[in-house]
């Protein structure tokens, strides 16, 4: 690792929506026959990523991946290097769920450690309901995707300007030749390159937007709603029940 | 005539040598085509290039009927336009070419016909037929911001304008097309409850007028509602580019500065021919004025520099021996030699910025000491050699360093510059007061919750949330949404030990059951005593059969206990939970014979006895409660 460069900007966070997890496909004679050479056993064929939002390129912060997998399979931890503009994936065949080491490398202006993260290969269909079951057996793939947010908490200088420009024309001149300013390209759902934004609404492909993260705050708010009432319920049931010790109580005094 | 001729005549020499000459040119000549209509000698005259005239081709234009086709045929068309707000009602007709499939232009015709003729049917047919006006398309509508009552409330409330004041002046900004002029003009909003009043119309009170309103402040207005209502739509951070410019113009707009612009442009127009000479003249003088000044600075300056004392607080150390003099001597005519190519340069380059910061240090020191060294020259007293020793060191180090300073502050700016909330946006930038710096997960923080507490609460929260419908798993943990979890894990956790303190209060009032049933059995073994003859022969008719077959295996010793307190024992019975209940009623059916024994020697009846048996009671009630929880 390249010795730290700069200081670090002290009091500030900066975040980068990403999306990582497991895509799974079981072998099947019309729409995903088994390639050659691929062991009898193996019942799935699946793909490991991590990827920006909206399929945007994260190279710029995120140099390499390693995917540390089971040990049962040939030259277990393999290192993706990052190419421009494309996810970290990797694919193979199996036949068992496991749970994959993800190992993130930065850039080496960020002069920053390494982290992990777990996630479980799904190959088979799974769900809180029969119902989500029944829709990922018919969808013939099995996916398991996790939207994540990796903060870069008090990044180095050289780290925090590469983190803060690229996706908009630098703030004095904005007004003075905006006109002239060619359009900063933006993914299909919006996003600028290289800013941490989050599309607007869902697309085929990319279920995480605004729109997802509105129906979970929604869902959590009305959780906290029903977590209150039962809070305020059980309170009573308690005012009760003390009540009812304290006659109990005091008629052992008698 | 050859070229060859014309280059003799001007006497140019031939830039090929003469031999070879005519008979490459024969040659060349031979097959160029003899242009028609052109002599010889003019044809000549553009040499071996070919005049660029073109030929005149002899033919007739061809003919136009050449196809022989019949005319076109055109026909009258009616035609109604969109445009006009009257659901084509108006129809005009126009000429139009006939296509080239006569039908359905035949079958508009009879369609045409028939109308005259009075035919009803055909009408409607003919309604869908009719072709919009080409114009139609050039009546656009603006596109006012629209927004509904939430909205309204939400993001456009204002203390000077009220929503039906608002709505009017879309409505009018919308019916003229945002032509300001025309909507300041006609803007005569009248507030609703007056209107009312005139409706009624008994009042011929003056109706209040609205406010008057300046074009500015319509402007203002529509200006803040059109960006608010777009932000709602669309963050700005998403716009594209064109849109956030017309966002951020609108944003920016300020109708004090355009009142203060249309008021100097008024002014402007309004002046005389002599007052718009005065004013230039005026203009000039300051001008002049303000260049005077500078210079006048500059020397002002100059002369500062000169007054100043150097300060003389330095080591004089290394000045001591002959060498450091002369490295000084070195020094300051160095200097001397600086500041006099300075002074030949001019007062001009001092002024510039870029000259005039770096001097500051070495000047401030050292004109001074220059001219006194050569006043003095070699007869250096302590003092003055006190005062020069600062020079030395400052024009050699100071110079660099506050280049290097100077430079770093140049760079620190755009390194760490600022950035606007949109950028902030964008970038995701936030600041926070305490921050372990390193990268690190958004999740990791919700991990972070479960980790502090023990295996037992993590299970409890997890099935709580997993009463709630909440999955293991946030879907997308962002800020907001982790923010939103945390308060509801606040709220679950809150919940969660409420109930533990539930079930322990649920306890407890079992435990405060079992010893009151105990009490009463105690209380009703001391009764019984006397009222047990009496009872037994009662019990024994078998009045009380049913009861005593509940109560037998519990009160196994106590079978004259009275029938109240089998009731309440059974009661405990039935609330305790399962497992605790055989224990407790053994536990009970214990101290039921400890009491009995104790009292039995004891006088009968006595409240002193009975205060006994029930603080036994009560330590015995309190090891039972102690095995219920193991």
């Amino acid at each position: 690792m390249a010795p730290p460069t700069g200081k670090r900007v002290k009091g500030v966070q900066i975040f980068r929506p990403f999306v990582y997890g497991t895509t799974a496909r079981p072998f099947d004679e019309k729409t995903n026959p088994k390639p050659p050479g691929v062991p009898d056993d193996h019942t799935h064929s699946w793909t490991v990523f991590v990827k920006g939002i909206d399929d945007v390129d994260i190279t710029y912060w995120l140099r390499r991946v390693q995917f540390k997998l089971h040990e049962s399979i040939p030259n277990h931890v393999r290192m993706i290097e990052g190419e421009k503009g494309k996810p970290f994936t990797l694919s193979e065949t199996g036949w068992g769920e496991f749970e994959i080491t993800i190992k993130l490398y930065y850039v080496a202006e960020s002069s920053e450690k390494p982290q992990t993260l777990y996630h479980h290969l799904r190959l088979h269909p799974y769900g809180r309901t029969e119902e989500e079951k029944e829709t990922m057996k018919s969808s013939k793939e099995v996916i398991s995707w996790c939207y994540e947010e990796q903060l870069f908490n008090e990044p180095y200088e050289p780290f925090y300007e590469i983190l803060t420009s690229g996706a908009m024309p630098p703030s004095k001149n904005n007004n003075t030749k905006a006109g002239k300013e060619k359009e900063i390209p933006r993914s299909e759902g919006g996003v600028l390159d290289r800013s941490a934004m989050i599309p607007l609404t869902n697309r085929p492909g990319q279920p995480f937007s605004r729109e997802t993260e509105a129906v979970e705050i929604k869902k959590l708010k009305e959780a906290l709603v029903k977590v209150e009432e039962l809070t305020k319920k059980t309170r009573e049931e308690m005012m009760k029940k003390e009540q009812r010790l304290k006659e109990l109580k005091a008629d052992v005094l008698k | 005539m050859t070229s060859r001729d014309v280059h003799d005549v001007l006497n140019i020499p031939s830039d090929h040598s003469g031999a070879p000459r005519p008979s490459k040119k024969g040659k060349n000549h031979g097959p160029r085509p003899n242009l028609k209509g052109l002599a010889r000698e003019v044809q000549n005259l553009g040499g071996d290039n070919p005049i660029a005239i073109v030929p005149e081709v002899n033919f007739f234009k061809k003919r136009r009927f050449a196809s022989r086709k019949p005319a076109t045929k055109w026909e009258l068309k009616p035609f109604s336009n969109s445009a006009r707000g009257d659901n084509g009602n108006l129809i005009l007709r126009h000429w139009k070419r006939k296509t080239e499939d006569g039908a359905p232009a035949e079958a508009s015709q009879d369609s045409e016909a028939q109308p005259a003729e009075g035919g009803t049917g055909a009408t409607e047919k003919k309604v869908e037929v009719l072709e919009d006006s080409a114009f139609a398309k050039f009546n656009v509508q603006v596109a006012v911001p629209q927004y509904n009552e939430d909205q309204y409330h939400s993001n456009l409330q204002s203390d000077d304008w009220t929503k039906e004041e608002t709505d009017y002046l879309l409505e009018l900004a919308k019916d003229f097309d945002l032509r300001w002029p025309l909507i300041w003009d006609r803007y005569d909003f009248i507030p609703k409850s007056s209107a009312e009043e005139t409706a009624n119309g008994t009042s011929t009170a003056v109706v209040p007028a609205g406010k008057s309103r300046t074009m500015e402040d319509l402007k203002a207005r529509y200006y803040q509602v059109a960006a608010k209502m777009m932000a709602v739509q669309k963050p700005a951070q998403y716009m594209t580019r064109p849109e956030f410019e017309l966002y951020e113009m609108m944003q920016n707009f300020d109708a004090e500065q355009e009142r203060k612009r249309k008021q100097f442009a008024l002014n402007t127009m309004s002046r005389s021919k002599d007052e718009a000479r005065e004013e230039e003249s005026l203009l000039l003088e300051v001008k002049r004025i303000l260049a005077r000044t500078e210079r006048f600075n500059e020397e002002r300056r100059e002369l500062y520099r000169r007054l100043d004392y150097p300060n003389s607080d330095a080591d004089i150390s290394p000045f001591k021996s002959s060498a450091g003099l002369q490295t000084l001597l070195q020094q300051l005519m160095t200097t001397d030699k600086a500041k006099k190519r300075k002074s030949i340069m001019g007062p001009g380059e001092g002024t510039s910025p870029a000259s005039a910061v770096p001097p500051s240090a070495v000047s401030e020191t050292n004109p001074v000491n220059n001219r006194r060294e050569s006043i003095a020259a070699s007869s250096v007293a302590p003092n003055r050699r006190d005062s020069d020793i600062h020079t030395p060191v400052t024009p050699a180090e100071p110079t660099p360093t506050t280049a290097t300073n100077t430079k770093k502050k140049g760079a620190a700016p755009p390194e760490r510059r600022k950035l606007t909330q949109q950028e902030e946006q964008v970038y995701g930038v936030s600041y926070h007061d305490r921050l372990g710096s390193g990268p690190t997960f958004r999740y990791e923080k919700i991990n972070k919750l479960y980790s502090h507490k023990s295996g037992q609460q993590q299970l409890r929260i997890t099935n709580a949330l997993a009463e709630l419908d909440i999955a293991a798993r946030l879907v997308m943990p962002t800020a907001q949404v982790t923010s939103q979890f945390e308060v509801l894990w606040g709220a679950v956790t809150g919940l969660v030990d409420l109930r533990k303190i539930s079930d322990r209060l649920d306890g407890e009032i079992k435990v405060e059951e079992a010893k009151k049933a105990e009490r009463d059995k105690a209380r009703g073994i001391v009764n019984g005593d006397k009222e047990k003859a009496e009872k037994k022969g009662e019990q024994q008719n078998g009045e009380g059969g049913e009861k005593d077959k509940a109560a037998a295996p519990q009160n196994g010793d106590a079978p004259a206990a009275a029938s109240v307190e089998k009731n309440t024992a059974g009661e405990t019975a039935q609330d305790a939970p399962a497992v605790a209940a055989p224990d407790q009623a053994k536990e009970t059916e214990v101290k039921a014979e400890e009491g009995e024994e104790e009292k039995r020697p004891g006088s009968s009846g006595g409240t002193g006895a009975l205060k006994r048996s029930a603080s036994v009671l009560s330590t015995a009630s309190d090891k039972s409660a102690k095995r219920q929880k193991k």
